[in-house]
């Protein structure tokens, strides 16, 4: 388009007038060097590629550039020349199909822009509708799954003829295979509610304390399995229960596709900007080498390992929401590394790496409370 | 301890109504139950129901309210039913007087566990307070100002004595950071979450064997905190 020289700072509407002003005069300097060689008829045409350029700004700008395509023709070409007197009244008549050119153009261009941007919109309403259904694909196949296992194991074990012994290992993976349809839901619930944009009611927590809350979650799940907790007295601003959901995904994703021993550490970088790092780490096979990226993309799964590909999809839009950032890496010496960066924005209520406990200061009747406090 | 305890059961699906039923008349409790919020109060009064187990989902209004109308005259134990994603709903319900609540999809054998520990804590407020409270391997003894862990004495401060005191003797039932709040620093600090985070982190940091990965002082997140009942076989 016409000049969007960077220093000239004026907001893109204004371009728009600006180059149905500048569009005109430049044709009609070129008109003024090439008089001498054109007829009237041939001067009034090139004014119309400048009202052109200018209907690609806009309908306002197209019906400026006319109106001063008109002026200028009738001023600089129109004998008597340089002044607006006009002898003959076959000269109106070329006004006014140079004004109705002009405004055809206009009206044209504005027609053609607002088809181009319903085609847009159909473009991306297509996309999102095979987002969706990719989205319904792949949910409706990994909800089916625990759903047939859940309803051969309960008919199974409602048969009078399966052996009592038998009826309670069915229903055990009844359980289980519930517990992961409601996993799978919780990540669908979430990610859906991310992408619509909630805001997290961040407070600050200390790490210890949202790790335990999601290890107490997984526990059934875990079993015996261990997970090294070394996050030190570290607080974060989070939300306490979207974040939660962040570590579980993250704990179990390094037990489904890593191995033990799981570690989940943390510490502080001073920066700037200050940050707080999470790393929860495994000895797996690691990422699959150039998916560290991908790992994070919805419906993406590592080979064929169950799941629905959403966990670490859900990781990355509630990490997103949180200001933050999540990368996988290898970690040397073999297995995966997941990095947490988390930005630190206002002040800990109390020092982020070493909350002082206080030593019982605010209570009202601190000192030898307690015995006191018994009730009748 | 269940025997002939009259359960009202309050919720919409009738598939989920049938299956408490069943579930918990096999664990001899009476069942009365309501689909609708109207029905409900209706049953709260001529049933005279020992527990009641509300839905917050209820279709011909606020579950909230019903929660509220009964603690108007009734001390009868409400267990609160909910989804997973409604931490503010299960707050306003905890402090508006539900006894305790359990996530939509729950298993029985969580529900039952809830019911026991809020049947017992009704049937104790009117008994005295115990002098030595006993939970698992911890074992608080208020005469001497004590607490030891599997035995062992445990240097406590006074406001984390008296924390753990009052989780001990509502064990097994969630507080809310509020209701902890004003019980250890009053009614000026419930908004103060963070006194109570630091002092929790600290307390487990004595109690738990590994704090990070902790057995039983719970964090229920966005909610509260919950000491692990010793009878309380679920995970």
């Amino acid at each position: 388009m016409v000049g969007a020289v960077e220093p000239l700072h004026l907001p893109p509407r204004a371009w728009g007038w600006a180059s149905a002003v500048a569009a005109v005069g430049v044709v009609t300097a070129i008109g003024l060097a090439a008089y001498p060689h054109l007829g009237l008829a041939d001067l009034a045409m090139l004014y119309l590629p400048a009202v052109m350029i200018a209907a690609l700004a806009g309908r306002g700008p197209a019906l400026l550039a006319s109106s001063l395509a008109v002026a200028a023709f009738d001023l600089c070409f129109v004998p008597p020349r340089f002044t607006f007197v006009v002898n003959d009244v076959r000269h109106t008549v070329t006004f006014a199909v140079m004004f109705a050119a002009g405004l055809t153009i206009a009206t044209l261009a504005e027609r053609l822009r607002g088809q181009a941007a319903l085609a847009r919109q159909a473009d991306l309403r297509a996309r999102s509708e095979e987002l969706r259904s990719a989205l319904l694909s792949s949910v409706s196949h990994d909800l089916r799954t625990p759903l047939a296992v859940i309803t051969a194991a309960a008919t199974s074990a409602a048969d009078p003829a399966v052996p009592v012994a038998a009826r309670a290992e069915l229903l055990e993976s009844v359980v289980a295979e519930a517990r992961r349809l409601e996993r799978m839901l919780a990540n669908l619930l979430q990610l859906t509610r991310v992408e619509t944009g909630i805001v997290p009611h961040r407070e600050w927590i200390p790490l210890e304390e949202l790790v335990g809350g999601a290890l107490t979650r997984l526990e059934s799940w875990l079993g015996d399995r261990p997970v090294e907790v070394a996050v030190g007295e570290l607080a974060v601003p989070v939300d306490p229960v979207l974040f939660e959901l962040v570590l579980i995904n993250l704990i179990e994703n390094a037990f489904k596709h890593g191995a033990p021993p799981v570690t989940i550490a943390a510490r502080r970088v001073d920066g700037p900007p200050a940050t707080i790092e999470i790393e929860i780490l495994d000895r797996g096979p690691g990422v699959p080498a150039g998916a560290e990226d991908r790992v994070f993309d919805k419906f993406f799964r590592a080979g064929s390992a169950p799941g629905a590909g959403l966990g670490l999809a859900v990781v990355r839009a509630l990490v997103t929401a949180h200001g933050g950032r999540v990368s996988a890496h290898q970690r040397p010496g073999g297995g995966a590394r997941f990095v947490l960066e988390l930005p630190v924005v206002d002040a800990p209520p109390y020092p982020a790496d070493a909350p002082p406990y206080p030593a019982d200061a605010p209570a009202p009747s601190a000192g030898s409370a307690a015995p006191g406090e018994r009730r009748p | 301890m269940t025997d002939g305890r009259t359960v009202l059961v309050i919720e919409d699906e009738h598939a989920m109504r049938r299956l408490l039923r069943a579930s918990l008349e096999a664990h001899g409790f009476v069942v009365v139950d309501a689909a609708t919020m109207a029905e409900g109060r209706r049953a709260a009064t001529s049933a005279a129901p020992d527990l009641v187990i509300l839905d917050l989902g209820l279709p011909d209004g606020d579950g909230l309210d019903l929660v509220r109308a009964l603690r108007e005259w009734t001390r009868v134990p409400i267990i609160v039913v909910s989804a997973r994603d409604r931490e503010a709903d299960k707050i306003k319900a905890l402090d508006a007087g539900a006894d305790d609540y359990v996530t939509k999809p729950f298993g029985t054998g969580e529900l039952l566990a809830r019911m026991r520990v809020a049947l017992r804590h009704a049937a104790a407020t009117s008994a005295t307070a115990a002098v030595v409270l006993e939970v698992g391997p911890l074992r608080l003894d208020h005469d001497r100002h004590e607490v030891t862990v599997d035995g062992a004495a445990v240097k406590l401060t006074p406001i984390e004595f008296r924390l753990l005191a009052y989780l001990m003797q509502h064990a097994g039932k969630v507080l809310t950071h509020r209701q902890l709040l004003r019980e250890i620093w009053g009614a000026g600090a419930v908004e103060h979450t963070h006194y109570l985070r630091v002092h929790m982190a600290a307390l487990r940091r004595k109690i738990e064997r590994d704090a990070g990965r902790p057995h039983w002082l719970l964090t229920e997140p966005g909610v509260g905190y919950r000491l692990r009942d010793q009878d309380d076989g679920q995970a």
